[in-house]
């Protein structure tokens, strides 16, 4: 991809969309009948079939949320759900703060992580990105944790004895909260930027702050968008720092939750209202597998492009 | 250009983050050369020199897991980069574009699948509901053999793990291979096809070889961290069961367990210096050897 093409938003939508092969749909026109050819045949089915496996199991997931207990345990799995039942979602959705709890941490861990990565990422990006002397230092000093690190155990030490994060949202949030990959994406993006419409903004008298926050900020909407959604899907899916530092129940995240029940049936029963009545532990286990990718499945086609613009900056660039 | 110290204040939150979050406990993996106890702290400790790294290599765990981290991590890179690319370049021959568009997308999606869920897939294909069998049982029940209870059965897990490390990351690949595409000009397959070639040879003959170079980057970056292990999907389907560790149990799941269960921190924390280290090792001697390789080639 050109990087001095690359400033307006609209340049970077459209290369997202272009195929290779859209643009070069005038020499494949030649080539007549597609079955003619054994390899774009062999290529179509399998690649219609990988696709399928990619969504088939979560469709699956879907489908057995909504089957019946019994039918769940005799045929193992659901493609379409032939005994229908709301039960899962009833006892998900009836009363017990169990759910409420899990969402409610996955949303701020998420919300407030992201906010305070994408100002952090964004900053620090900005700043290396000008070819000063200062900036080449600092590249050093975000590209030596890619390639090192303390290890687990100081990092575990630091959270719980020192800063005595355990049990609290920060503990998930901080440690994950710049990732240097991300900083040499936005910092790809930000040197594209043509040299003369800083230099613009200076001749007006604006200062580096100003110039960032007036002029680059709104030119590098796309890129903040998909430094924003990486972080977000990283929070979201995150784990592991909440399986080592959060262990008060009402601070799980949803991840989280869903971990322990896999792990124990019986923490389903946590998820029932009252107590005594045998709770549907696989539908149970699916519907809150629904319940925990739903947003990333419904905002997917909509943020896609982005994640494919991101990767292909930082693949051609970082 | 006139150098503006007030721009350093964005850079401010960055730096603290990794001055506390990346830096502190770089120094703080001294702790592996300390007899560690919580009153002391890491500084107070007494020093018990590399005892902490004598008693993982003399544990008999040492062999397994780095065997296992460099085992698995081979079989994860190669067969992402092998799926990937190969899913690249058929995605690139078919000729249906709502087809390629739909599969384009759909094949990126397993990436944002957390290791939870995936962990719950996996355990309702592998072994159903309640002793059902699963979706896999059921299938190899069609073609006549005898149902495997998988979740016992250390040999199938290397395979396992690696199909679950290509559903995640093959369509993410395969994106970085399809924008590389974009790079290879409309006359190169042009020329080909008026030599009469095949798709197949023009596939084999054109867009591999000139898509080689991603590759090559790919290959470098992965093979530098092929001592660090997959934690978060390994751990998410394995989790505490023993019977799958001697083929699963890697580095990070192994100082996990350590860390929660042993209460030795120095000891644990040898472990995950020693693999800081050598992964240190292993991406600089990549880098070198890259360094080396693109200079006689001319650069890429």
């Amino acid at each position: 991809m050109n990087t001095t093409t690359a400033i307006t938003p609209t340049v970077i939508e459209a290369t997202s969309e272009t195929t290779p092969a859209q643009r070069r749909r005038r020499p494949e026109r030649r080539v007549r009948g597609m079955w003619r050819e054994p390899f774009v045949a062999v290529s179509t089915l399998t690649v219609t079939i990988y696709a399928l496996a990619c969504v088939v199991p979560l469709w699956i997931i879907f489908s057995s949320s909504l089957t019946a207990e019994r039918t769940l345990v005799r045929t193992g799995f659901s493609l379409w759900p032939t005994d229908f039942s709301l039960e899962a979602y009833q006892v998900l959705f009836s009363g017990s703060e169990t759910l409420v709890n899990a969402y409610f941490s996955t949303l701020f861990i998420t919300v407030v992580g992201t906010a305070g990565a994408v100002m952090a990422t964004l900053g620090m990006a900005w700043v290396i990105s000008r070819r000063t002397v200062m900036a080449r230092r600092l590249m050093v000093v975000v590209y030596i944790p890619m390639v090192f690190s303390g290890g687990l155990v100081p990092l575990y030490i630091l959270v719980t004895q020192v800063l005595q994060l355990r049990n609290t949202y920060w503990a998930v949030i901080l440690p994950l909260l710049v990732s240097p990959f991300l900083v040499f994406v936005a910092m790809a993006f930000f040197r594209s930027i043509p040299e003369s419409v800083l230099e613009s903004a200076r001749i007006d008298g604006a200062n580096e702050l100003r110039t960032f926050f007036a002029i680059v900020l709104p030119i590098a909407k796309p890129i903040v968008a998909v430094i924003a959604l990486f972080y977000a899907v990283a929070y979201w899916n995150e784990w592991f720092f909440p399986l080592l530092f959060i262990s008060d129940q009402e601070l799980r995240p949803l991840q989280l939750l869903l971990q322990n029940m896999i792990g124990n049936l019986n923490a389903a029963q946590a998820l029932q209202p009252t107590s005594g009545v045998q709770a549907p532990v696989y539908q149970l286990r699916m519907a809150l597998t629904v319940v925990t990718i739903g947003p990333i499945i419904l905002a997917y086609p909509f943020v896609q492009r982005f994640f494919v613009t991101g990767l292909t900056l930082g693949a051609t660039k970082g | 250009m006139r150098p503006d110290r007030s721009i350093l204040v964005l850079a401010l939150p960055a730096l603290a983050f990794f001055a506390v979050f990346s830096y502190g406990p770089m120094v703080g993996a001294i702790v592996a050369f300390k007899d560690f106890n919580v009153v002391e702290g890491i500084f107070g400790s007494p020093w018990n020199g590399l005892e902490n790294f004598r008693f993982f290599f003399e544990s008999g765990n040492a062999g397994r897991v780095i065997r296992n981290t460099l085992i698995l991590n081979a079989l994860f890179i190669g067969g992402t980069i092998t799926a990937g690319m190969a899913m690249a370049v058929m995605i690139n021959e078919i000729r249906f574009r709502l087809l390629k568009r739909t599969a384009q997308s759909v094949i990126f999606l397993p990436y944002f699948i957390s290791p939870i869920v995936i962990s719950v897939m996996l355990q309702a294909f592998l072994s159903g509901f309640g002793g059902s069998g699963g979706v896999v049982n059921n299938m190899l029940g069609g073609l006549g053999i005898s149902p495997v209870s998988w979740y016992t059965e250390p040999g199938a897990w290397p395979w396992i793990l690696t199909i679950v490390k290509i559903w995640q990351l093959a369509g993410y690949t395969s994106i970085i291979y399809l924008a590389a595409m974009t790079a290879i000009p409309p006359d190169v397959y042009e020329a080909a096809v008026l030599d009469g070639a095949s798709r197949w040879k023009i596939a084999l003959r054109v867009t591999v070889p000139l898509i080689m170079p991603v590759t090559v980057i790919l290959l470098i970056l992965q093979v530098g961290r092929i001592f660090m292990g997959d934690f978060g999907t390994i751990y998410a389907i394995i989790g505490d069961n023993g019977t799958l560790f001697p083929t699963t149990d890697v580095i990070d799941t192994y100082v996990f367990r350590a860390l929660r269960t042993s209460g030795n921190l120095g000891m644990t924390a040898a472990v995950g210096l020693f693999q800081s280290v050598v992964g240190f090792i292993l991406i600089a001697a990549t880098a070198l050897i890259a360094r080396r390789v693109s200079r006689k080639s001319g650069g890429f």
